[in-house]
């Protein structure tokens, strides 16, 4: 069963990072990375596959929807953890937890979800007095509260100290074991090489490598994800 | 289906966010206060023997309703916007009528709970009068508050950050205020003001809240002109509106 297929996705701005005729297919029940340097367009891709972008040009089925005719209907099926998204400063982690279930049609329970996040002894924190370490995990929460087969993960990690990363990687091969298909959008190599069943790097628009972390890394004749990702974009030399 | 769960669950986070935020609550709760303690201190009846305190609770009601429409309900939409919480709701299925809704109910509940304290506090401390056609001021104060308010959110749906929202809201209702005749008794203006005061979209309020309170025949134009106000004002704020 395939949860995303993407043919020939295009998407141009005014300035902006392009993406210029991206294929993928992620498979349902796998985490599955995107990974390439900043401006890549790993974000736009995200962004169109869950339906905050309209694309330029090429097909696309997410959950075997269409993100732009059959929206509303794919919002139900799918959570997103967004870069730089917030909430306000004043909401409570329950509140915002309650709030956002009460948004889907059928949701799962907001007060297992804060329970198995390890959030419950926190319910009653303003999201601003949180750390990054819990604002993550409340993001995490918020994306899963609808009781989505589909997640997207953009930067998850990004900000956060080794040891909340480290937790954070945990709380994601969880998701992966409920049965959750998981997209998730790095940088880092090492949380790719960890996580993800496959992955795609994306530069300046494109798929420049697809495999597994284990076929990339022989493809880029490497020890490690990280090396097989300079050697594949051409960027370890510079 | 959700829908009503997800809009009173909504409703009931905001209207805390807003009563959280000391400035928000002190505009929309204490200020009014303070100033029918200012206006009634004197305590003389209008030029026509109307005592201050009947004609002022009606006349503070919709400096109430502005200061939750025109002020604090762009600057919560606007600081929304600019902290990327609408982007975040925008990838849940809440439609954007549901969250405009809901923040339209939060505030103007804010606006109703000013109202009330300003008709409280005038009943125990100043012999206020009771109204004489409740269901007249009863409508004329929710014709009110959703005029008054799609201009709020026409200005919140469109400004880039909350700052400039507050700047704005501030520059539409100080002026509005104190020439519509939410502030200054109409008796006691004179002509010219008066006459440029009913140019604005709070003096239709002003006056329908007065002649209900008073019993006075309520004009179907005064009424027509914020529902007016309200279908053009919102249709536009629904149709601009940006994430």
């Amino acid at each position: 069963m395939t949860a995303i297929e993407m043919d020939g996705l295009r998407k141009s701005y005014k300035g902006g990072n392009a993406v210029d005729g991206v294929s993928l297919r992620v498979e349902r029940g796998e985490i599955f990375g995107i990974a390439g340097p900043n401006g890549a367009g790993k974000t736009t891709i995200v962004e169109c596959a869950s339906g905050l972008r309209r694309r330029d040009g090429g097909t696309l089925r997410v959950l075997g929807l269409d993100p732009q005719s059959d929206r509303r209907e794919l919002l139900q099926r799918i959570g997103v953890q967004l870069q730089e998204a917030a909430l306000p400063d004043a909401i409570k982690v329950g509140e915002a937890l309650r709030m956002y279930a009460s948004l889907y049609a059928k949701p799962a329970d907001w007060r297992e979800v804060m329970d198995e996040w390890g959030l419950t002894d926190k319910r009653r924190a303003g999201f601003a007095s949180l750390s990054g370490g819990w604002k993550q995990r409340l993001f995490i929460a918020l994306a899963l509260v609808g009781n989505p087969d589909l997640v997207f993960l953009d930067e998850l990690t990004t900000g956060l100290d080794p040891s909340a990363r480290r937790t954070t990687w945990g709380l994601i091969r969880e998701m992966r074991e409920r049965g959750v298909t998981v997209v998730l959008v790095t940088h880092f190599m090492d949380e790719a090489e960890a996580l993800c069943d496959r992955i795609a790097i994306i530069d300046r628009g494109r798929v420049i490598a697809e495999g597994s972390p284990r076929e990339l890394i022989t493809r880029g004749r490497s020890d490690s994800l990280e090396d097989a990702y300079l050697a594949l974009t051409g960027r370890g030399t510079a | 289906m959700n829908g009503m769960n997800g809009i009173t669950n909504v409703i009931a986070v905001e209207l805390k966010l807003i009563m959280r935020d000391p400035m928000s609550a002190f505009f929309a709760l204490a200020f009014p206060l303070i100033m029918l303690w200012v206006k009634l201190r004197t305590g003389k009846p209008l030029p026509g023997g109307l005592p201050a305190v009947d004609a002022t609770v009606p006349m503070l009601s919709v400096f109430v309703i502005g200061l939750a429409a025109l002020v604090i309900l762009p600057a919560t939409l606007a600081g929304y916007r600019e902290r990327r919480v609408l982007k975040r709701l925008r990838a849940t299925p809440a439609s954007p009528t549901l969250l405009f809704g809901a923040q339209w109910v939060a505030h103007m509940l804010l606006a109703a709970l000013g109202t009330m304290l300003l008709i409280v506090v005038g009943l125990i401390g100043y012999g206020l009068t009771a109204p004489a056609n409740v269901g007249g001021v009863l409508l004329a104060w929710t014709l009110g508050a959703l005029s008054l308010s799609s201009i709020g959110l026409l200005v919140g749906g469109l400004v880039p950050s909350g700052r400039a929202a507050t700047v704005i809201g501030l520059g539409l209702f100080f002026p509005m205020g104190f020439l519509s005749g939410a502030v200054i008794p109409r008796e006691t203006m004179s002509e010219s003001m008066r006459a440029i005061g009913d140019l604005t979209p709070m003096a239709p309020a002003v006056r329908a809240i007065r002649d209900g309170w008073a019993g006075d025949a309520m004009s179907p134009v005064t009424l027509g002109l914020m529902v007016a106000i309200f279908v053009v004002a919102g249709g536009v704020a629904l149709r601009a509106f940006r994430w």
